[in-house]
Parts: C-alpha cells; structure tokens; sequence
C-alpha cells in the first residue's frame, strides 16, 4: 500500500451541476450535501453556495449529521444550476497512524453499539447476500481476526481483482451487479468494500468527498469521489480508498458520510416535470 | 380593469382572514360543478333521444337516407358525430341510440355522464345530503344493472323518462336539502352552463336544417319537427301557454332564446350563471376578458329582439353564444376549480442519478 | 328473561361474578335488562343499526364498484367501568404517554436512554419506523404524541394490561362517539340512572389540542387553521375522517389539496391559497411526502416535511411516532417509565419474549405451540400466530420465519380476555364474548383520557380477536360518576 501523504493543505473546491430540461419542470424539491465537514482532519474556511434560479436554503444536519442545503422551486423553469464553492485545509491525522490489534470482540462493548449498528446491517446499495459473503469469507477463510488488517485485506483483493471502468455503471447500480461485473468506478468500488466488510461484521460506513490529484493529466476531467471508513473501537472511524488502495490522507476532503450513496447524494431530488435533456458536472479542486 | 382573481401564489393576506369553516376547497367545488354539469348533461341527451325516437314513428317510413337525416343532426346537438363514426359505419337509429345511451367509450352517453355524476358526487360524499347521493347512486345502479338494455328494448320511453325522474328527483333534493352555501352555486353554474349549451346547439342545427325549406312552413312535417325542438328542451307546454298560437320557426327561436320565464332559454340561464359568478369565491365577482365578453352577451339579450337576432343570422348569433359561454366556463373552472392533475406516477422525476462519483487517479 | 341460561364459564366476566352476582357497576344496566323481552331487545339493536345505515356510519368495502358501505357491528349492551377502576386505568395512561413522549424526544435527540444502556440501540435503530430523517426535528412544545389509542384488556383476574399503543393514527374515536348517540337514543333511562360520564367533548378537546400545537410564530391574527389530511374517499376510515372534521369545524383535505410554497402550507380554495398552520393527518408516515419518504406516493405533499422541518406547519401526529408502536419497543416501555418518570408502572405489560435475544428466542423455539407469536412491526391482528389453535404446518411456517428474522418477531402468553354480556340474534339471549378497550388519550396543554373508550367485541363464539377486519364488533364505553360527587372547588 502506498503511504499516506502528510502534508497539510489548504484547497479551493469548486463543484457545479446544471441540470436542463425537456421542457419546464416545476415543484423541485432538493437536497444538497456539498459542504465540507470540519473535524479534526480538515477544516472547511469558506463555504458558498450559489443557485440559478436563486431561492433561499434552509439548512439542517441530517441523521449522520451531514449539514443538508435544502431548497424548492416552485415556479416552472428550464433548467438549474447549483454550485457550491469552499476553501478547506486538510490536516495529517492527529492519532497517528493505526497501531495494534483490532479484534471483532473488542465490538461487543454495548457503549459502542450505537456508533456502528447502522453500519453493519444491509442498505440499499450495500446488499449483503451469498455471493457478498462467499467472496469475503475465501479471502479470510478464518474468519476476521483484526478489523483493520482485514479491511484492508479485502481493500487490497479488491484494488486487484476489479477494474475501473467509468460509464459501465451508474449511479444507481447496486452491489450485486458489480461483484458480477467485476468493474466500475468509485463509487462501486466503495460500495463492494463496505459489502465485504459488513459481511463479516466490520462496521463500515461510505465516505463521499473530493480527491486533490496533482498529478492528473490536464486533459483528464475531474469528478467528485468517494471511500470508506471503518470504525476501529479505541481509535475511531478510519478511511480506506480501495478505488487507490491506500488510506484517506490530506489530499482527501470529506462531505459526507452514511451507510451508502443513498444517504449522502450530493444533490438530491424531485420535480414535476417530463425529465432531464442535459446533466452537466464540473468539479475542480486546486491547490492554494 | 381589475385583474383576474386566480388563485393567487403566495397567500393573500384577505384569504387568512377568511374564517376556515367557510373556506371551500377548490377541489370540492369543481366535484360539485362537474357533478351539476354532468348530470343535467344525461338528462338533455336522455330527452333528445327520447324526442326523436318518437318523431321516427311519426314519420313512418321515410328509408335509409332519411333516417341517416333525421340522426345526424342529433348527433350534432350532442356535438359528437365525428366520434360517432369512428365507432359505427352509419347513423341508423339502433347504432345511435346505442352510442348515445350505453357507449362506454362515448364521454356522453347517458351512461358514462351518470357515471361522472355519480363519481363526483362520491369524491365529496360528506358535503352533500345523503338524499342526493342515494339518488345517483341509484341512478348509477339502475344504468349499470344487467338488464338495463332490456329494459331500453322493452321501452325506449320508459327508459329515458326514468332517467329524467332521477334528475328531477335529484335537483328537487339539492334544492331542499343543501345549504346554500358557495358549493351550492358551483352545482347550479355547472346545470346553466350545460343547459345554455345544449338548448343553442338543438336550436343551431334544427334551424339550420330546417330554414331552407322555410316555404313549407306550416306543412306537417315541420310542425312535428319544431315540436321536437321545443320536446327536446322540455318547452312544448309552456310555449303553448306563452303564445297560444301554432308553432312557428321564429317563435321557436324567440322562446328559447329570449325566453325571461323559461328556465331553458338561453337569458333565463345566463341571468342564472350571473347570479352565480356573484356568489363564487366570497363573493367578489370573477373578471377578465371572459366575464366581459359573457357580460356583453348577457346585456344584448336584454336589448335585442329576434329580429336583430335572425337579422344578423341565427346561426352565427347561437355560434357565439356558445364559444362565450364555452370561455367563460373555463375561465372560471382555472379561476376557481382548477386542480391541476396529480400523477407523480408519470410526472414526478429524481434527478439524482447523474451525479455518479467517479473520480479516477493515481 | 335474557340472562337466564347464561354463564361465565370460568372467565373474567365484566358484569357478572364468578358467583353469578351482578357487579356493582353493572347495577343500572342489569336492572334495565331484566324486565326486557327477547324481541324487545332485538328490536331495539335493530333500531340502532338502522339508524348507522341511516347516520352514514359506515366504512366502504374495497374493491366494491357498487359503493356498498357497511356498518361496523354494533351491541347493544353497554361496557360499564367503576370510577375506582377507572382512575387507575387514567393516571396508568397517562405515566405512559408521558413516558412515551419523552422516549421520542430522546431517541431524536440526544439518545440519552440508548447511551444509558436502559435500551439496546439495536432495537430502535432497527425499528422499521424509526425514522432517520426526522433527527433533530424541534416539534411545537415538544409534544410528538398528540393522540394516541391504547389497547387494554384483563386477563383472568380482571387486571388491566396493555397490550399495544398505536402511536400513528389511532382510528375509531368516531366509533366511540356514535356508539354513544345511538345509546342514548336506544337506553335514555338507563344511561341516565347508572350515572355515565360524558365522551361528547372528544372533538372539541382534539381540537383545542391541535391549536394548542399551532407553529409557535403561526401567521394568524385570529385562531390557527387546523385541517384532517385523508387519504381520500376510498379510504376505509373515510367516514371517521369526514366525521371528525365535522365535529371540529375543520376542513377536511387531500394531498393534493395542500401546495407548500417557501416551507410553508397552504390549501387550495375558491379564494386563492389558504395558510394551514396544524395538520391531524390520517396519512402514514410512508406516504406523507413524496420528496423524502415513498417517491410513488399519491397520497402525499411534497414538501411538507421540510415545512415541518423549518417550523411552520405541525403535524399532528409527529413524524417518526411509530417507533413506539414496535412491539420491541412496547417490551421496554416499563423500563422507559422508570428510566424518565422514576416511576413504577401502573398498568402492566403482557409478559414478552424477545426473538432477537439468544435466550428468549430458544424459549420462543420450545413452546410455539402454547405462545402467541407477534410481528414487531404489524397492528391489527395481521401476522400473528396463535400457538394453541395453530396448525402444525402454521407453526413451522413461524419457527422458519423466527429464525430467518428474529428481530421481527417476540412472543407472548396467551392472555384469556375478559369476557361481556354480547346479544345473539340467532339465540334471542346474551352470551359471553371476549373484549378489549381502546381508550383515546389526547395530549394538548395537558393529557387527558376520554371518559369512555372504544370497547371492541370478538363477535364470534371464542375468538379472541377484536379487529373489525376480522369480525370483530363494538359496544358503548360507560365510565361511571365516583359514587360521590365532590362538590366544585
């Protein structure tokens, strides 16, 4: 695996979706989680978000406590067009890399169950059926001994075993088609680690942020991601990339967190209306 | 000119104040208006019918050609010939009477506007007396039954008389039984509007038709035709008493246009929808080019005699008439009623697929 | 004449002892009785049934294109309680709610009885209707249960228990209401000598209780508007919602009748878009709103939740209150009214095995054939066994199904509910037939239990279930005056 980047930074993010029409759509309800989180990894400087048509927000925290940005249009239009812009410094983890032994009993403390309950039951792209468990349990054929080691023995199978290929999936594809296919994107890939990890009885949640790559080639269009954290009794929750193999570092800033993308889609929503002509997304994250 | 009252988008502060027992939902005002509308529709096509079938036998034998002319002005009247032919290859009695009376595919069979009624009714059961519900239900009942088409065939007569009883019965119930609140003027416009409507669309075609051959006035056959226009709307009676003379083609018309007494004339219906507009929507008359143009419909008939009538032409005069009152119907259904159609089934989108999270790497 | 063969058989009677001796409470209705001829008494159920029919109270039958509506069985001998009994089966409703009330809160918020241990987290987080979305909500004066209907019986001993709350949308309070218009009409003089309190003030107390709830800067001058939400006329409560609104003064709306605009709710009428400040909506929490719960609901208002969110429309009941109806959650409420009350209940709980738990589960396995097996997350009778009259097929069929999903199964023993006085035509007499008692609580500026109840009767001879769906019937609920009646402070 290759070792964590350290150094701190401070980012500028800008993420714009525009969706057009076929023809005016109308009674748009929208869920928006784009705003960066602030705990002890990053801090989120500036926040802003714009809409076109411009409505008023009203912002919550949701079950997970993801600040949400809701708004609605009620008025027919013909397209909308929502951005968010932040400034955000990523710090290198102040625990420290993973040290020790993490075995499955140390889950049975009652004081913990709250934490990680939601996180190890079936969700709605995370479906843990025969075929989840049979590819988890031929990797760990003794079962889960460290809840760490293991996680990322099944980040690493994963990493190799499966190929990324983007447009061969979508957003709504589900785990069980991609452990057929054996390819997709980061989103698949999040949700097939978090389908071994559950298996087994690893509390692991889903992760959705942005990348910071200074090595992308220019040509090479830039996108939001998305990971995963297990949850590590005695340390806490711990991000796994298994799209890179290798752990979330400073070059990652987090969104979001739930049990799968269901939970944290970074813009949500319906409409009345007779559906959508044109999606356009335009993500780029820089370095200041 | 003020603008018109629609539904406003934010809320007036006038409508809060508006105390809630009294507000009616827009909903249940146009339940009501279509349940009025439809059930006074079954009812003129159950007379139309009637009338005809009638006049058939006293024509005796006229062939198939005559027959064919004797049923498409009917058709006409109801104004659904071009669907008509889309379900049968001539207009002879049986295929007529059948597709006016039992169609399901027909909107105004006899049978399907029971239905409507009825169905209307059923969505606001709790604001109307249960007397008025029984009597379309039955009515409902009495159509949909196994051997409602035996019952034609033993007696056509019989058969549409026993539909205008459950509308008369109906409208005598309304009137003594619901209250005269706003609803009650939603049933009564939507009755005033199909009658205006249909009384100038029996009149339009008979007088078309029958004009040409005005050197026969007088001849039998046209006086049993114009006795089956004024049948048709229930006015052979009271025109006799109103003119005790014989029939004639421009006393017809002059009844049923100009009639101030006769609850089918064109003036008496429109005095009537006036009265409504006046109680809609807590009471601030409905305007807009709409109501104008209804208004200066409205104040003509109280200054034109049927000469100037069939001076500038009947037909284009009735031809008018019913485009007003058509708009005016709509513009008050969108003013007050409109309830636009809720199917999320097909309407409602998410949008949240596209934004699949795909970043790649190194 | 009427109570000449009849027998208690060894159950709890409610009228008569096990002596064959007529109960104090029941000393008004027993004498009322005795002078009565069989036809005269058929008569009379036959008079009130007609005037149901008359009344419209009624539910419609599904899939019935004739728009045939039936009355919901009625007896005629009413259900007498004591004052004394009575006052214990009030302050037990009223220590539950409250604890209830506070649990919601809790679960919502902080967690404090998940972090404490009284609870395992796992059986709320896995509660089908605990609901994520509705975390952090700030609810009017932080009442979530605004009306709740609690089902009670007695067992053997004539001891009141709890068999299950109905936090969602408790229906029959319009039941318990013309049950009582058609007594008074068919026993004027009875009612009046055994000296019964009055139920009449239900619809105002419900409706004081939704004002009470208003949005706390509701933009009336004058009183907030309240409506009922149906699901509409197809709905087999309809009657019970038109009724109710009636007897509040209230609209009574659809879902598609209400627009939210910039977080807040309006209705449409003929005078343009009305503000609505509090909603007793009829509707489950699945079908309320079609942005945020079920996206093919038709029933619903998008956007409503976040107008309830943003604080501008109450939903009366609170989103999220059927968590407390899952029958997990019902094992602890126990330990709910000590945990937030420091209390000891006063009315107790069916005694309760949980599937989910390793050792009642095995319990559970042993003995299906003397228990009865419950789904944690269905009312109304469905997806039940009952051990001793099952089938054997029927209890491997639930042991296969406890094993697949034990969290959503626990288990109880059969309780032999009381029985009561029930007139069969066929017979010309009484026999006895098992009840329940679905008293509804209200919680306004303060809890107050109706006087009265909806008493449900297992009209069939034996059966113990009550469920109008499932042939069951319903009787008149007097509570009775204390003997003495203090005079007014």
């Amino acid at each position: 695996m290759v070792p964590p980047d350290t150094r701190g930074r401070r980012l500028s993010l800008r993420h714009l979706t525009r969706f057009e029409y076929n023809g005016p759509v109308q009674d748009s309800f929208n869920d928006v989680r784009l705003c960066p989180v602030n705990d002890p990894l990053q801090s989120c400087l500036e926040f802003s978000l714009r809409l076109d048509p411009a409505v008023p927000v009203h912002t919550y925290h949701d079950f997970y406590l993801n600040r949400v940005d809701h708004f609605d249009l009620h008025h027919p239009h013909d397209w909308l067009e929502v951005e968010a812009r932040s400034i955000v410094e990523t710090r290198p983890d102040p625990r420290g890399p993973v040290i020790g032994a993490f075995p499955p009993a140390l889950l049975d403390d009652p004081r913990l169950e709250e934490n990680y309950f939601d996180f190890l039951a079936d969700s709605h792209f995370v479906i843990l059926d025969a075929e989840v468990w049979r590819e988890a349990i031929d990797l760990l054929p003794g079962g889960v001994t460290d809840l760490w080691a293991d996680s990322l023995r099944f980040a690493r199978h994963l990493f190799r075993s499966f190929t990324y290929v983007p447009s061969t999936t979508h957003a709504g594809t589900r785990v069980t088609e991609v452990l057929r296919s054996r390819r997709g994107v980061c989103q698949d890939y999040a949700h097939v680690l978090l389908a071994l990890c559950r298996s087994q009885g690893i509390p692991a949640r889903y992760v959705s942020g942005y990348f910071f790559d200074a090595d992308r080639p220019p040509d090479q269009p830039e996108a939001s991601h998305a990971w995963i954290e297990v949850f590590l009794p005695g340390y806490g929750w711990k991000g796994i990339d298994p799209t890179h193999d290798r752990l979330a570092d400073t070059r990652y800033v987090k969104l979001a967190v739930g049990r799968d993308y269901a939970d944290i889609r970074p813009v949500n929503g319906s409409y009345r209306g007779r559906g959508t002509r044109q999606l356009l997304v335009e993500v780029a994250v820089r370095e200041l | 000119m003020p603008a018109a009252t629609a539904p406003s988008e934010t809320g007036s502060a006038a409508a809060r104040s508006a105390p809630p027992a009294t507000v009616m939902l827009s909903r249940v005002a146009s339940s009501l208006y279509w349940m009025g509308r439809y059930l006074e529709r079954a009812e003129n096509i159950a007379r139309l019918l009637d009338v005809n079938i009638q006049l058939l036998i006293d024509f005796g034998s006229i062939g198939d050609q005559g027959i064919k002319e004797h049923w498409i002005p009917v058709l006409r009247s109801a104004g659904d010939e071009e669907l008509f032919f889309q379900f049968y290859p001539k207009a002879d009695s049986a295929a007529v009477t059948e597709f006016m009376t039992f169609h399901r595919d027909n909107p105004n069979s006899v049978f399907n506007c029971v239905g409507a009624a009825r169905e209307n009714a059923r969505q606001v059961r709790d604001q109307i007396s249960m007397e008025m519900w029984e009597v379309l239900n039955e009515a409902h009942l009495f159509l949909q039954a196994k051997d409602a088409h035996q019952v034609w065939q033993d007696g056509p007569s019989a058969f549409y008389d026993q539909v205008k009883r459950f509308s008369h019965l109906f409208q005598g119930l309304a009137d003594s039984t619901f209250s005269r609140t706003e609803g009650w003027e939603y049933i009564q416009f939507g009755k005033f509007l199909e009658r205006a409507d249909k009384t100038t669309r029996i009149l339009d075609v008979k007088y078309h038709i029958l004009l040409p051959r005005a050197t026969d006035v007088g001849g039998a056959v046209d006086t049993a035709q114009w006795q089956a226009v004024l049948r048709s709307t229930s006015a052979l009676e009271a025109y006799r008493r109103f003119y005790v003379t014989e029939i004639l083609p421009r006393k017809v018309a002059e009844f049923l246009v100009l009639s101030d007494t006769f609850p089918r004339s064109l003036r008496f219906c429109l005095r009537q929808l006036d009265v409504s507009l006046g109680h809609m929507g807590g009471g601030q008359r409905p305007a807009g080019p709409a109501v104008d143009d209804f208004d200066r419909l409205r104040a003509g008939l109280e200054r034109l005699t049927i000469h100037d009538i069939i001076a500038e032409g009947l037909h284009e005069y009735l031809h008018n008439a019913q485009a007003v009152v058509g708009r005016l119907a709509t513009h008050i259904y969108d003013t007050f009623m409109h309830h636009p159609p809720v199917d999320l089934a097909s309407e409602i989108r998410f949008h949240q697929q596209e934004q699949q999270q795909q970043q790649q790497g190194l | 004449m009427l109570f000449h063969e009849y027998a208690t058989e060894g159950f709890f009677d409610e009228m008569f002892t096990a002596d064959g001796e007529v109960r104090p409470q029941y000393r008004a209705v027993a004498d009322g009785l005795r002078g009565m001829e069989s036809a005269e008494f058929q008569h009379k159920q036959e008079a009130v049934e007609l005037a149901f029919m008359r009344g419209g109270v009624t539910f419609t039958v599904y899939n019935d294109t004739r728009g045939t509506e039936r009355i919901f069985p009625f007896d005629c001998v009413p259900r007498v309680i004591s004052a004394e009994e009575w006052d214990t089966v009030e302050r037990g409703l009223i220590q539950r709610i409250t604890a209830l009330n506070l649990f919601l809160h809790d679960i919502y918020h902080d967690q404090k009885i998940l972090k404490d241990r009284i609870i395992p987290p796992a059986h709320v987080l896995s509660a089908r209707h605990f609901r994520r979305e509705f975390m952090h909500f700030q609810v009017p004066r932080d009442i979530y249960v605004h009306i709740c209907g609690t089902d009670l019986i007695r067992d053997r001993d004539g001891r009141y228990l709890v068999l299950e709350d109905n936090l969602r949308c408790p229906s029959g309070a319009s039941y318990m209401l013309e049950n009582r218009a058609a007594i008074k009409r068919a026993f004027p003089e009875m009612l009046r000598q055994a000296g019964v309190r009055p139920v009449d003030d239900y619809a105002q107390s419900l409706l004081r209780a939704m004002q009470f709830v208003a949005p706390p800067g509701y933009r009336g001058d004058d009183h907030p508007t309240v409506v009922l939400l149906t699901p509409g006329v197809f709905n087999s409560a309809y009657f019970e919602h038109a009724f109710l609104a009636r007897q509040m003064g209230i609209p009574i709306v659809e879902g598609r009748d209400l627009v939210v605009r910039d977080f807040a709710v309006f209705m449409r009428t003929t005078r343009g878009l009305v503000p609505v400040d509090v909603i007793y909506r009829r509707i489950d929490d699945d079908f309320l709103d079609p942005s945020v719960f079920r996206a093919d609901s038709l029933l619903g208002v998008p956007g409503l939740v976040n107008a309830a969110r943003a604080g501008n429309v109450t939903l009366a009941n609170s989103i999220g209150t059927g968590v407390a109806d899952d029958k997990l959650i019902y094992y602890h409420v126990p330990r709910m009214i000590k945990y937030y009350l420091g209390e000891d209940p006063i009315l107790d709980s069916v005694d309760t095995y949980l599937a989910s738990e390793p050792k009642d589960r095995a319990y559970i396995i042993e003995n299906l054939d003397k228990l009865v097996v419950k789904s944690a997350n269905e009312a109304g009778g469905y997806g039940m066994l009952m051990g001793p009259w099952a089938s054997a097929r029927e209890i491997e069929d639930f042991r296969a199904q406890i094993l697949a999903n034990p969290r959503n199964f626990i288990a109880q023993p059969p309780i032999s509910l009381s029985r009561h006085p029930t007139w069969v035509p066929e017979n010309g007499a009484f026999a006895g037939r098992h009840i329940d008692l679905r008293p509804y609580v209200l919680y306004g500026e303060k809890i107050t239990v109706n006087p009265g109840g909806l008493t449900r009767v297992a009209l069939r001879p034996g059966s113990l279930v009550v469920n109008s769906s499932q042939g069951g019937g319903s009787k008149d609920t007097w509570v009775l005056r204390p003997a003495r009646e203090e005079p007014a402070a």
